[in-house]
């Protein structure tokens, strides 16, 4: 019986294995390939990919936007998960929901609605020239700045359910103790309630920079031609200059990057946790 | 006074600023699928031309149809897989379980992009020509850990109990299975089912990498719009999206009540 239950866990684990484990090994043989066509195993994809600036420069900005994205999402985030957890009653669970139903829209038809928002001669575009704040057009389209934006408002609501989740936990007992002793609230905060919340905030770093560096089509639409990035190259080898094993060898040294920060946060992560 | 400004104006500007920084360009792009410009600009005068015009555009209303068969498809192996999985973990030694949990949970965590292009890579490598036996399998790969999340919380929550009772009382495993497993497994099916769903429906990634030449999913053709000259159509079907959506969560979260509350909550356990 035990040995027949046992069994049902199978079929997941097949899949997985067949389907995602295999690829990403078949992968790294390809990265291995030369795109010229000669035989044998060669490290010139990965050669290529490190002396060559311009691939170490877009490497870079992926890194540098990602950051980016993290900062704005956990100054957007933090505060608010804070209110969420210790100031608001019955308002939670309306916040909750509102920030919840995004999720369930379309992530293209969000980035195409920041497109046709900070567009020139857009909807924000005019309301600032009535306000007067601009004149002519915006320019804000096609910059790194409209990518940054377009991805902090697509991963920004998981931050704040991860950091929420954090601080809900934190027992409202702790902070009257820690008054009580006469630590002021600013003094409460930092020593108490920040380093309680901290695995929620470590989680959240890694539900938004991780995927963050895999991105392609949020660069693609909202920073256009100076919105290149990792992603967008890896993109463009598969489905415009046909280097495939190139390709893999880039895929690959993102898959490296992404496996290295999910390690070095959960480390982090799990520092606060055993406190 | 302070103490007011501090413990409800503060925090309820902030909430609103937020709230508001995540919804005016939807609703913009919501408003504007009811304006005559074809180029979403202001002045707004009302129009429904372009939903009309999507009424008729069937490249559109035939890429969502794909999208919505794919979806359903997705969910249901992933239920099912979920589920099996769920019922049979608890036999598994401690650190099997967690390696083949990590297993079914590293998809969420390694960029959609890696996973497409190395199923791309996997096709060529056996010599096939895309099809859509792939798609299906890369979406369950990717929709599997959502339907996971919510099958386990609902498990861990079950009081073991309750299946020894049934044995006790002499029900065959079968029986136990039908009676007190299923329904108190459904709500949570429901909901692991409805969030694979989505995550297949909305995904684009794996689609755009894997999809035979011919056939398109919605996303593809909302992407391959914005980039040869979009028209105000993809807004008019982005709200009806939006809309449809919507609803299913209400119905969802009507049906289950708090047992999505329960996922969330669940990793406290």
């Amino acid at each position: 019986m035990k040995r027949k239950k046992k069994l049902l866990t199978f079929p997941s684990i097949i899949v997985l294995t067949v389907f995602a484990i295999l690829p990403l090994i078949i992968m790294l043989v390809y990265s291995f390939q030369s795109d010229s066509g000669a035989v044998g195993a060669t490290l010139e994809n990965y050669t290529n990919f490190f002396l060559k600036s311009v691939y170490l420069k877009l490497t870079y900005r992926t890194i540098i936007n990602s950051l980016a994205v993290t900062i704005i999402s956990l100054i957007i985030s933090y505060p608010l998960a804070y209110f969420m957890a210790k100031k608001f009653k019955g308002l939670k669970n309306i916040v909750m929901i509102l920030i919840l139903i995004p999720f369930f829209t379309n992530q293209l038809v969000r980035v195409y609605s920041w497109l046709i928002f900070l567009q020139d001669g857009g909807v924000l575009n005019s309301f600032l020239q009535s306000v007067g704040v601009v004149e002519g057009s915006l320019g804000i389209l096609f910059t790194q700045g409209a990518v940054v934006i377009g991805l902090v408002h697509a991963f920004f609501p998981y931050m704040v359910i991860t950091i929420y989740l954090a601080l809900e936990r934190v027992d409202n007992a702790v902070l009257e103790a820690s008054s009580s002793l006469g630590a002021s609230k600013i003094r409460t905060f930092f020593q108490v309630v920040l380093p309680l919340s901290m695995p929620g905030v470590v989680t959240g770093i890694m539900i938004v920079f991780v995927p963050c560096l895999g991105t392609f089509v949020e660069p693609r639409i909202l920073g256009g031609v100076n919105g290149t990035v990792i992603g967008t190259v890896i993109e463009d080898q598969f489905f415009e200059i046909y280097g495939w094993n190139f390709g893999a060898a880039i895929a690959f040294v993102l898959f490296a990057m992404v496996i290295i920060s999910m390690a070095g946060l959960s480390r982090i992560g799990r520092r606060y946790d055993n406190e | 006074m302070r103490k007011y400004f501090a413990d409800h104006l503060i925090p309820t500007l902030y909430a609103l600023i937020a709230l508001a920084f995540l919804y005016t360009p939807i609703i913009v792009l919501m408003v504007m699928g009811f304006n005559e410009s074809r180029y979403n600009t202001l002045p707004f005068s009302f129009s429904l031309k372009w939903y009309s015009a999507l009424a008729q555009n069937e490249v559109l209303i035939h890429a969502a149809v794909n999208s919505f068969i794919l979806a359903l498809i997705t969910a249901l192996i992933c239920v099912v897989l979920a589920t099996m999985f769920v019922l049979g973990m608890k036999t598994l030694s401690r650190s099997m379980e967690g390696l083949f949990r990590s297993l079914i949970m590293m998809p969420m965590s390694i960029p959609w992009l890696i996973l497409a292009l190395s199923m791309l890579l996997l096709i060529r490598f056996i010599d096939m020509d895309k099809n859509m036996f792939f798609v299906v399998a890369g979406h369950v790969v990717i929709s599997l850990p959502y339907a996971m999340l919510s099958l386990q919380a609902r498990i861990q929550a079950l009081d073991p109990a309750l299946e020894e009772m049934s044995a006790s009382l002499g029900a065959s495993s079968l029986n136990t299975f039908r009676r007190i497993t299923m329904p108190a497994l459904a709500p949570a099916i429901v909901a692991g089912g409805f969030l694979a769903f989505m995550i297949s429906f909305d995904n684009f990634a794996i689609s755009y990498f894997l999809i035979p030449a011919g056939t398109s999913t919605l996303p593809i053709e909302i992407q391959s719009s914005i980039k040869f000259g979009f028209t105000p159509e993809i807004n008019a079907i982005s709200t009806v999206i939006i809309g449809v959506s919507l609803l299913c969560l209400a119905i969802v979260g009507l049906i289950m009540g708090s047992s999505i509350e329960n996922m969330i909550g669940g990793k406290k356990k």
